[in-house]
């Protein structure tokens, strides 16, 4: 299994593939649901990833709530290739979550990206 | 969104827990996923084997665990979080065996849909000329939930035991029962087992390729009319999108395409029940009105969509079917 440096890594490098079109957001059923709060939509869910990673947020309850609440339904994927960006959204959600989820479930509230 | 970090965090000890103490995501050591086939007479062993991973026969249990979880919330500010998280701890490992039970038997609702889906699901496959085997007791859990849930590493000896009894079946082909432990055993399982070869193929696939057909007065016994709910899962992740349509249109119902389908299909909001009910339920509500509107019964072919999506028919008017409990309606247990 690879290392948490090299997949922080690569996370950064997909992510920042991202134009900020956010035609993705509006497809997003937890977006929609929240009566638009971007941070439950898709593009709002890779950016707080790309901050926890760089740094520039700390992991907390409303953070944990935005990445833990995707549905993994890939709606956005399909809208994100059909305007020929082709990032795979919820795989990096997943990842994300993946770097998380062993932390969280040993501790609760030290776990960190 | 308050104490969300804990939450999650319990929901992902509570499940790891519960699979390293019995090997069942719910944590329930008495076997609870074969009382459907009594009557079957299906074998142990064979070519085809029928795998239900429990996804079915856990819908009561899934059901009473959301509102004993849901239940407990409000006391989150008297006991504090740390509190309730060890108490909702010592309570699952100690006591929700009981409990559980206790509450399912009366999830009566629920418990006959599950049993009549995959009920019918067996007797179409029967009925289709499909000798298929099922492991009874012995039938493991996927591991879905874990990898979902970005567990990636508690997941890897789920999928090991449950990918090694499978092989010692013998089968050569997997038919499985929904969507989730489709995608699993298709896409997951063979990068971490590379041995794994028997062919995956979910049960809608091998009946759209049989000649499946009925009489009339069994078609008079089934919805004329339905509108369809695509599962996500089941279109964007593995593609199977024409089966139901063609299962359906075999035996003479009317299908609907609702304004999201197929591909574009929008998501009941299940994933994410297991610690946002609340938000849950608002995806569901959205998408129960997108459907009502085009006929009342909707058809789905996920049991995470058929739970969800059953808690507005209700407020729509609507009646949710599994696809297998529309197969159960033509050919009852016995595929006659």
């Amino acid at each position: 299994m690879r290392d948490d440096q090299q997949i922080r890594t690569d996370l950064l490098k997909e992510i920042a593939k991202c134009r900020a079109c956010r035609f993705c957001v509006d497809v997003c059923p937890t977006y929609q649901a929240s009566e638009g709060v971007e941070s439950l939509s898709s593009y709002g869910r890779l950016q707080i990833t790309k901050y926890l990673l760089n740094g520039m947020l700390a992991f907390d309850d409303p953070l944990t709530y935005c990445l833990y609440s995707c549905l993994q339904c890939r709606r956005c994927e399909r809208m994100c290739h059909s305007k020929g960006q082709a990032i795979d959204i919820c795989a990096l959600i997943q990842a994300g979550r993946e770097l998380l989820s062993a932390r969280l479930a040993e501790g609760g509230s030290h776990a960190a990206l | 969104m308050q104490h969300s970090k804990l939450l999650v965090s319990q929901a992902l000890r509570t499940l790891c827990g519960n699979l390293d103490r019995t090997g069942d995501p719910l944590g329930l050591k008495r076997p609870y996923w074969h009382d459907w086939a009594d009557g079957f007479n299906l074998p142990a062993r064979g070519e085809n084997l029928l795998f239900t991973a429990r996804m079915y026969p856990m819908l009561p249990y899934v059901v009473q665990a959301t509102e004993m979880t849901a239940a407990a919330r409000p006391l989150l500010p008297a006991l504090g979080v740390k509190a309730l998280a060890r108490l909702a701890e010592v309570v699952t490992a100690l006591a929700a065996e009981p409990l559980l039970r206790i509450k399912a038997r009366k999830a009566q609702d629920i418990r006959r849909r599950a049993t009549d889906a995959l009920t019918g699901m067996a007797a179409a496959l029967q009925r289709s000329g499909q000798h298929v085997a099922y492991l009874g007791e012995e039938e493991p859990y996927s591991g879905v939930l874990l990898y979902d849930l970005g567990m990636a590493e508690a997941v890897q000896p789920v999928i090991r035991k449950t990918g090694e009894r499978l092989a010692a079946s013998g089968a050569r082909t997997i038919i499985t029962t929904d969507p989730h432990t489709t995608f699993m055993l298709k896409e997951i399982y063979p990068q971490h087992l590379p041995g794994f070869t028997p062919e995956v193929r979910h049960y809608l696939e091998v009946l759209a390729e049989t000649d499946l057909t009925v009489d009339e007065k069994v078609a008079s016994r089934l919805p004329r009319k339905v509108v369809l709910h695509d599962s996500c899962v089941m279109t964007r992740d593995l593609g199977i999108i024409d089966a139901v349509r063609t299962v359906l249109a075999r035996l003479g119902i009317e299908v609907v395409e609702p304004r999201n389908a197929k591909n574009d299909t929008a998501c009941c909001g299940g994933p994410v029940e297991y610690a946002y009910p609340a938000l849950s339920r608002s995806v569901a509500a959205i998408r129960s009105r997108e459907l009502a509107e085009f006929a009342e019964n909707v058809v789905v072919t996920c049991p995470i969509c058929l739970i969800n999506l059953m808690k507005h028919e209700a407020d729509t008017g609507m009646r949710v079917w599994d696809a297998g409990e529309i197969l159960f309606q033509a050919f009852g247990r016995n595929g006659a």
